[in-house]
């Protein structure tokens, strides 16, 4: 099947143009027919296809370039290297504000942007009144556009676009400024829209929605595809990656207690499978971890295992005084716990569990040694803990 | 693609005339008006104060021997001046859209067009109720003479306005340059008057030989023309030919620059 979309080592360089000097060479440099091949790289070797029916989300930080990406795909910008082929009908919502006049009428500027999209005059009058009642913005379409506020602006590009029937459909965070009630309706608009067959590509920071909406994901980092494939795990790794990143201020400051080295933690290790270095867990699975604790006057040290999220808020944690456990010993100075937590229910995400040796009373940690590990599965459930439930007293 | 249906090209010239000449007037009246006014205070500057003359005119008065160089002039040299800053102008658009951007330029010179040969009508309909007769082959001959000068005004303002993307200057270049082009086409005043160097060099203006057969065609009801007349028209293609692949090479580029 002949994918709607193909990008191939698509490249973007913004020339540096802000001295006269440099304007007047990266000028030259295209008269005489040579891309600017130096600057800001804004997109580095991205590579995708988009097939219909397959609707594709973007995700990244600020500043990833998912923006240009999305300008690079509706042709509003040429890539300074690589290919892309655009095989459908697209009618694309980009930044606020969608390339309205803030000088004219909210009626004008609809029949301006749907000439834009390729409407003719005739088919534009068939369709007004369904565009002015799905803007529903009132008698204000015979305001000048600057005395808009932003969701009436995003609620009249809304309508043009939806009324001109595209294949593919490519908006940016737009609909974020919606009210309630618009974001339901536009929502409502899409699944019908991609229940009908056609494809979604769309750039969000609401992982909820790009779940939601789409079925593969690219997630950008630094102008580079990070990773590409299925919306769960791409979201997953993405959310993952933020977590750490805000949780990596506190790890450093909990490493620095309980170095008091008296008992100490010679071995942790978890059961699981290895997948590239990255221990995986399924959700619903159990979890085992084995510790072995070092007592250097022969008393059983106590052990604590806690699970924290990636980025160090704490799920659980138990010590073995509180349920009266004792280890086996291996040899004199040498003890063995072994814990299990059955049919884990973490939702999918990036974990760390800890081992920690605790005096004989259970009153000082004197040693943590941690292992990270991720749960895999596809949930759409939110938090990070599945809460046994049933619905009107089934299940 | 065809200009003439396509439908955002029509918006982009419906708003250009709206916003550039019938925004702050009252209605179209203005739009006859405000030319014919300008015309009077031309013909008493240059009948009363300087006593102009037009040189081997027979009986035509110095008003129509201006008038009708005038505003193809006017059409012409407002179109490359106002459609110069159309791509930066609209860079919100470019920066979010996607279309052929050669229409910002083409629209604008087109709305100017159509604008200033309304009140060319309606300054050709008053000179002949004052009693200049005006040939009537001569106004239809004029039409392909006038349609020539607008595809050369269109192709300079297509290359000024990409220009203008990159050396930014253009738009203190133009105003000047359009001055002295003016002074130097025999709009004024009749190449006979020029001594010999001069007026041959003036031929090499393209617009001296728009004005003066419009003034044959029209006035003179002097319909003569050799191979030699092909040069023009020609030309006129080739620049706008030339500029819109120009512009087309330059527009992938406008993001980067804007």
């Amino acid at each position: 099947m002949r994918p709607l979309v193909r990008l191939e080592g698509v490249s973007k360089f913004y020339p540096r143009v802000h001295k006269p000097g440099e304007r007047l060479r990266a000028f030259a440099s295209i008269l005489a027919g040579r891309e600017p091949q130096s600057g800001a790289q804004v997109l580095d070797d991205i590579s995708l296809e988009i097939h219909p029916g397959q609707s594709f989300g973007i995700i990244g930080e600020n500043g990833a370039g998912k923006s240009t990406l999305l300008k690079v795909l509706t042709g509003v910008i040429s890539p300074s290297k690589g290919t892309v082929e655009v095989n459908a009908r697209v009618a694309a919502l980009l930044e606020l504000g969608a390339g309205f006049q803030p000088d004219f009428s909210g009626i004008d500027n609809v029949k301006m942007k749907a000439s834009l999209l390729g409407m003719s005059s005739r088919q534009l009058d068939g369709k007004m009144d369904e565009i002015l009642a799905f803007a529903d913005i009132g008698d204000y379409v015979h305001e000048p556009v600057k005395h808009y506020s932003s969701g009436m602006v995003v609620r009249l590009g809304f309508a043009v676009v939806a009324a001109s029937a595209p294949e593919l459909l490519i908006t940016d965070e737009v609909l974020a400024v919606g009210d309630e009630s618009f974001q339901k309706k536009c929502i409502r608009w899409i699944e019908t829209f991609l229940e009908n067959g056609n494809t979604l590509l769309m750039v969000s920071h609401s992982m909820f929605l790009v779940q939601k909406l789409c079925r593969k994901a690219l997630w950008v980092h630094e102008g580079k595809a990070r990773k590409m494939g299925d919306v769960f795990a791409v979201t997953q790794s993405y959310l993952a990656y933020h977590e750490e990143k805000s949780g990596s201020e506190k790890r450093l400051r909990d490493s620095q207690k309980g170095a008091d080295g008296l008992y100490q933690v010679k071995e942790f290790r978890v059961v699981g499978d290895m997948d590239s270095d990255e221990l995986v867990i399924g959700h619903g699975e159990d979890l085992s971890a084995e510790l072995i604790l070092y007592s250097p006057d022969g008393r059983p040290p106590v052990a604590l295992v806690g699970v924290m999220r990636a980025d160090g808020t704490p799920v659980y944690g138990v010590a073995s005084d509180f349920d009266g456990i004792s280890p086996i010993a291996v040899d004199k100075q040498h003890f063995r716990y072994h814990i299990r937590f059955r049919a884990l229910q973490l939702l999918p995400g990036n974990y760390t569990i800890r081992g920690h040796a605790m005096d004989p009373e259970g009153m000082r940690l004197c040693d943590t040694t941690e292992i990270r590990f991720s749960v895999s599965g596809q949930s759409r459930e939110m938090g990070f803990i599945h809460l046994p439930h049933d619905w009107n007293g089934e299940g | 693609m065809n200009l003439l249906t396509n439908n955002f090209f029509r918006q982009l010239v419906s708003r250009a005339i709206r916003t550039d000449y019938l925004e702050n007037l009252t209605g179209f009246a203005w739009l006859v008006l405000q030319p014919l006014l300008l015309l009077a205070v031309y013909a008493f500057v240059f009948t009363t104060i300087f006593k102009a003359r037009v040189p081997d005119s027979g009986t035509i008065g110095f008003v129509p021997f201006l008038a009708v160089a005038f505003w193809p002039w006017t059409a012409f040299s407002e179109g490359i001046l106002r459609s110069a800053n159309a791509v930066s102008a609209n860079s919100a658009l470019i920066g979010k859209v996607s279309f052929a951007s050669e229409l910002l330029p083409l629209s604008t010179v087109t709305a100017t067009f159509l604008m200033h040969m309304a009140g060319y009508v309606a300054v050709l309909i008053v000179l002949t109720l004052m009693g200049t007769p005006l040939h009537p082959w001569g106004v239809l001959a004029s039409i392909p003479v006038l349609i020539f000068m607008y595809l050369l005004s269109a192709g300079l303002s297509l290359f000024a306005s990409s220009l203008q993307v990159f050396v930014r200057d253009i738009g203190q270049i133009l105003p000047p340059f359009m001055t002295f082009w003016f002074f130097t086409t025999p709009i004024l005043y009749s190449v006979s008057l020029l001594p010999e160097p001069w007026s041959k060099l003036m031929s090499l203006n393209p617009i001296t030989w728009y004005v003066e057969h419009l003034r044959n065609f029209l006035l003179f009801g002097n319909f003569e023309l050799g191979p030699i007349d092909l040069a023009v028209p020609v030309f006129s293609i080739l620049v706008f030919w030339g500029s819109l692949k120009f512009f087309r090479r330059l527009s992938r580029h406008f993001e980067d620059f804007l």
